[in-house]
């Protein structure tokens, strides 16, 4: 939304992250047809826009959203008489004869239908992409253009994806619900890459001039959340969620001026205790072997638990990164971790043979750059952070390398 | 004799030539065929994008999104046809409209297939699906060119009595599902028929060259999706070969 709203729109905006989803959920619990879910939930925040100004915010909307997109739904059954039929076969009874719902239903009344919503969105037979573009977009409400900037990919691509996720959920049959127990070790595998990226997705706004998505990582938390509730047997659930609670309880120090503060400059008084203690606390009682998220969350305590950047225990950090799979990005993490101990000449060495994997990866620059400043190659460490500059996708991310280049030429 | 006939067309190239002429000349080639006592069976798919597979990897299931194989033709639909020998076959195949924009392949079926007993229409609730079962199946064949001679033709019991005890017992766990299956003859057996400059030319071999080969299929009738990915996760090629489910149109 643009500048200038009124306060209804206001209201509208500030309700829709929050009510997108549920909205959403429930439409395609109700009619079983995504597409129409999502046009009649867009109509009726639409048409919120107008009638909250005029009459003011209603008690319950959820409540009010609910039954102005059913009354689309309905309207669009009745003028495709034809069509009506072969849906009424396919789907449950949608109340046609109901007329208009006299009383909304209320918030705590509508089902919370965003766990079949995102199993459906992060099933296995879906390709990858087109998951994590179909959570954010039915369960964040995120516009294609918004996702198709974060993937890097056009826009017209990203509605092609969605497009074709749709209509493969459609045709192959892709059942719309909580999977039963069964199959959820493999399913919840799933749902927590996606729940991750969307996490960072909102974190590290990597697709934007604004650099925190608030909304998106707390919707990504609150489906955490609701995971742990569903799955308490399942330790990577809780531990995915310790990883969001400890990375987001640096969000107020992360950003200043617009500008992303890199950990060791960030005000430390201004972490979030109470994200902490909770992130700590999931973990807290879980021996090794750990998978993925729970060693990512030890590593993100390991820097919240410091009170200042020299107290941080970067051997254990080190060793920490030693129980993921070796990828370039673990590499690369892990080399940040041994120059603190090592010193910058032994981590320069390890990520030498990263180069051409990571050619893509501004932080593999910048971290290059920062090893360089530190032994006192100034030019090369000048040549790295511009080749960073080129690679980064954020103005703020951009605006903190440009610094310490000029930092840099100051020498 | 059966035949499969599987139709191969590039969807990319064809997506937006769907013609009325092509529906009216498919209508006829099914009437014409189904008079004759010809077409058995068989069924127009969904393109590959709303394909699943289901195969292994370290010994652990994986579902994944697509078809057995990337080819540059994939398969749009299939008939079993049956032939008084393999010259009809081709006739009957050359005569199908695919072959103006694609190629299809003829495969023998294993001996001693029965009638396919296909309702006309889907019970309510459920959906259709093809189960394509494919192996690496190289290996076979050459042992089985080598010792051509006294050579057998594959049925269910010809793939060791541990196999075929395995086969069945899956056909039992999906009982209700099944509507029903057979094994293929070996993809050397099959001829490619297509048109160029709308005269018929035939090709040995199956429609596309592929590290799997389809070795047989089963029809299945299911709730959903995952009820078809649960039919091929336990089908004993599940562990060593791929499976593509694909659902049928309507």
């Amino acid at each position: 939304m643009t500048t200038g709203m009124s306060t209804a729109d206001d209201a509208v905006a500030s309700s829709f992250t929050e009510l997108w989803g549920r909205l959403v959920a429930g439409l395609i619990g109700w009619c079983g047809d995504w597409d129409l879910a999502e046009e009649c939930a867009q109509e009726a925040f639409a048409a919120a826009v107008v009638v909250w100004e005029r009459d003011g915010t209603p008690s319950s909307p959820l409540g009010w959203l609910t039954t102005v997109a059913r009354n689309r739904a309905r309207d669009r059954f009745r003028r495709r008489t034809t069509e009506a039929a072969k849906l009424a076969l396919a789907g449950p009874d949608l109340g046609m004869d109901a007329g208009t719902e006299a009383d909304p239903p209320s918030y705590d009344e509508i089902p919370d239908d965003r766990l079949r919503l995102i199993f459906t969105c992060c099933h296995p037979a879906l390709p990858m992409p087109a998951r994590v573009a179909l959570t954010l977009r039915t369960l964040c409400g995120l516009s294609s253009s918004e996702i198709a900037r974060a993937f890097l990919v056009t826009e017209s691509a990203m509605d092609k994806r969605l497009v074709r996720a749709r209509a493969k959920i459609k045709h192959a049959g892709i059942p719309y619900r909580v999977p039963p127990a069964e199959l959820w070790p493999e399913r919840v595998g799933g749902v927590l890459a996606v729940l991750y990226l969307m996490f960072n997705e909102g974190y590290a706004a990597s697709s934007g001039e604004s650099v925190l998505r608030v909304d998106v990582s707390a919707e990504a938390i609150r489906l955490t959340r609701s995971l742990v509730e569903l799955l308490p047997g399942e330790d990577e659930v809780g531990a995915l969620l310790a990883l969001m609670l400890l990375t987001d309880a640096r969000r107020s120090a992360r950003v200043r001026n617009g500008r992303v503060v890199p950990l060791g400059e960030q005000d430390r008084t201004r972490w979030n205790q109470e994200s902490i203690a909770a992130g700590a606390a999931l973990l807290e009682g879980h021996e090794p072997p750990w998978g993925p998220y729970a060693v990512q969350a030890r590593v993100a305590l390991c820097h919240d638990a410091a009170a200042t950047p020299d107290e941080t225990d970067w051997e254990a950090i080190a060793g920490l990164y030693t129980f993921l799979p070796a990828t370039p990005v673990t590499e690369l993490n892990r080399a940040v971790a041994v120059s603190m101990t090592a010193g910058p000449r032994v981590a320069l060495d390890l990520i030498e043979p990263l180069a051409a994997e990571l050619a893509d990866y501004y932080l593999y620059d910048a971290t290059r750059a920062d090893f360089e400043t530190r032994l006192g190659l100034l030019d090369e460490a000048a040549g790295s952070l511009r080749r960073a500059i080129e690679l980064a996708s954020t103005g703020a991310e951009r605006r903190l390398l440009r610094e310490r280049l000029e930092a840099l030429s100051a020498h | 004799v059966k035949y499969l006939l599987l139709h191969a067309v590039d969807e990319s190239a064809n997506a937006n030539t769907e013609s009325s002429a092509a529906q009216v000349a498919l209508d006829a080639w099914i009437d014409e065929m189904t008079a004759r006592g010809i077409v058995l069976e068989g069924a127009r798919l969904h393109p590959v994008s709303d394909a699943t597979t289901v195969t292994a990897r370290d010994g652990q299931p994986v579902v994944l999104d697509g078809p057995f194989a990337e080819t540059k033709e994939q398969i749009a639909g299939y008939d079993v046809i049956d032939c008084a020998d393999r010259d009809e076959a081709v006739a009957v195949a050359a005569a199908h409209p695919t072959s103006y924009v694609g190629g299809i392949e003829v495969r023998p079926f294993a001996p001693g297939m029965p009638d396919p007993e296909v309702p006309d229409t889907v019970a309510a609730g459920k959906r259709r699906y093809l189960m394509l079962v494919c192996a690496d199946m190289r290996r076979a064949m050459a042992a089985a060119r080598e010792q051509d001679a006294t050579r057998n033709n594959p049925t269910p019991d010809d793939e060791g009595d541990e196999g075929g005890a395995d086969i069945d017992a899956w056909v039992d766990s999906v009982a209700g599902t099944r509507l029903y299956g057979w094994p293929l003859e070996f993809p050397d057996q099959a001829v490619t028929v297509r048109r160029v400059d709308g005269k018929v030319v035939t090709t040995d071999g199956p429609f596309a060259e592929t590290k799997e080969q389809i070795a047989g299929y089963d029809l299945l009738e299911c709730d959903d999706l995952d009820h078809a990915i649960h039919a091929a996760r336990t089908h004993p090629v599940a562990g060593g070969g791929v499976l593509e489910v694909r659902p049928l149109w309507g």
